[in-house]
């Protein structure tokens, strides 16, 4: 493992860790309740969620905020990431412009800070696993890795594209605000998979969500694995996470005439 | 004799309409656009090629938009080159300006670490320095408060220290010798011919003709994105002032 021990990897490492570091400590420096924040507010958003659907609509659904939640963290991961590194690079002009780095080490720092909201949610998840069924099973120390994994790929690739068509073209940040809306009603979060009529089905693999929050919801829920779909989230998120390095790579090289 | 930078035959050129106009002024000026000339560029350099070897110090002049700046940014690698070719073949130790990625929510120290990876050492080589840093930079009893809290000065030593503790092969400088007070500018400035003494490329672009005169082996004039004269420092320097334009 030569090299691992190479002194430009290990700057490379470094780099990426503190500005990771950066990204989380910076978030919530100054609020009282700090990381908290990451954790309450996809629990209050579960909470009204499930006083509209349980109680007023009358949904028929068992564990019904367990539902909701082994989704929302999940998503509240992918939607955070891409919300702020839609700013990201514009937000790092000095940077940018006089300092040579690796500009996509910007966005993989953003995105992994907004990862450390769904670790933090863990102890919540598994308490709801115990609390409403058998409790988690050992192959989640298999699957929740794997599901992380699709879902960065995935998450990177939308991110990449968006901070840097972003720059480029300032409307995006509004578009992404109405598409990531539009996404989470789209996305089996507050209703499962099985409710959407089979002909519109097909449409769902356009979102790069569907199959992966049915994936992270069968691990969570059921302790089941539905190999199927997560080769079927797999595949989408290579397609974003290829698309992305494309964009990024060919926008990238006269940003700085832009921001 | 082997070079570190080559700059070959370098042109760049920015759009000259640097907003794009938003969907109202598209509908009033409708006409206008349709017959738009497409074309309008500005060339900010017009065919340089400079030559750099191990151990010189550079000193570039000219007027304001005269296209220093931008030719240091080529030779970061920040701004790709609209035609023609830069090579360096060595490490680049950027002060183009001083604090670039600094935050002001975190202390000075975190603040050197950050910076200092981003100049291109590991975490473990800044915090071997960490002490120097803060020693050559006088301010060691607001170190663990925010960078907010900080005077312009103090910013400024702060940033200027953590640069040339970077072990710098090769500098690029863009006009930052006057730091801080007196004390610190005389303090920064031995600093910097220290380093340029003991054999740092450096490239030096200033508008302080006495800086030139000083500290570089060479001097270039750009005016208009062009080289217009080189050499000897004291005779381009005296050229440059001469020139009436």
């Amino acid at each position: 493992m030569k090299f691992l021990n190479n002194r430009e990897f290990r700057r490379k490492k470094d780099l990426l860790w503190l500005l990771t570091k950066k990204e989380i400590t910076l978030k919530y420096k100054r609020t009282f309740l700090g990381i908290f924040w990451s954790l309450l507010n996809p629990i209050l958003f579960a909470i009204v969620l499930f006083i509209a659907f349980k109680i007023f609509m009358r949904i028929q659904m068992e564990n019904y905020t367990f539902f909701l939640l082994a989704a929302l963290f999940p998503w509240n991961w992918f939607s955070a990431s891409i919300i702020i590194s839609t700013g990201t690079l514009i937000g790092n002009v000095s940077l940018i412009k006089k300092v040579i780095f690796p500009r996509h080490f910007l966005i993989i720092a953003t995105v992994l800070a907004q990862l450390i909201n769904l670790v933090f949610a863990m102890p919540i998840i598994v308490a709801f696993s115990y609390y409403y069924g058998e409790g988690p099973g050992i192959n989640w120390l298999l699957i929740v890795p794997i599901l992380i994994a699709i879902q960065f790929t995935v998450t990177i690739g939308i991110c990449l594209m968006v901070s840097v068509i972003n720059a480029y073209f300032r409307d995006m940040e509004y578009i992404i605000g109405i598409i990531i809306t539009m996404l989470f009603w789209m996305t089996p979060i507050i209703y499962p998979l099985d409710v959407i009529p089979e002909a519109y089905r097909i449409y769902l693999i356009l979102n790069p969500l569907t199959y992966l929050i049915t994936a992270w919801r069968d691990i969570f829920m059921s302790n089941s694995i539905n190999w199927s779909n997560i080769i079927v989230s797999f595949g989408i998120s290579l397609v974003f996470f290829l698309s992305g390095i494309f964009i990024f790579q060919r926008l990238g090289r006269s940003l700085d005439e832009v921001i | 004799m082997s070079y570190i930078i080559e700059v070959e035959d370098l042109w760049k050129r920015f759009p000259m309409r640097r907003d794009r106009p938003g969907f109202k002024e598209f509908f009033v000026n409708l006409p206008k656009f349709i017959n738009r000339d497409s074309n309008s560029y500005f060339w900010a350099l017009k065919g340089i090629s400079i030559k750099v070897e191990k151990g010189e110090c550079v000193g570039i002049i000219g007027k304001n938009g005269a296209g220093k700046s931008t030719l240091l940014s080529l030779i970061l690698g920040n701004v790709y080159p609209t035609r023609g070719r830069v090579s360096v073949s060595e490490k680049i130790t950027p002060l183009l300006e001083l604090g670039a990625g600094f935050h002001p929510d975190m202390t000075g120290r975190e603040n050197i670490l950050i910076n200092g990876v981003l100049l291109g050492l590991t975490k473990n080589e800044v915090m071997e320095r960490m002490e120097d840093i803060i020693a050559f930079s006088d301010i060691s009893d607001f170190i663990n408060l925010p960078v907010r809290t900080y005077s312009t000065g103090m910013y400024l030593r702060l940033a200027f220290s953590v640069a040339i503790h970077m072990d710098p092969k090769l500098l690029l400088i863009d006009e930052i010798l006057s730091v801080g007070d007196e004390a610190f500018q005389k303090k920064s400035r031995d600093a910097l011919l220290n380093l340029i003494n003991g054999g740092v490329t450096t490239i030096f672009a200033s508008h302080q003709m006495s800086a030139i005169k000083e500290i570089c082996h060479r001097a270039i004039w750009l005016d208009g994105g062009e080289i217009r004269a080189e050499g000897e420092p004291e005779r381009v320097v005296e050229e440059y002032l001469r020139y009436p334009g």
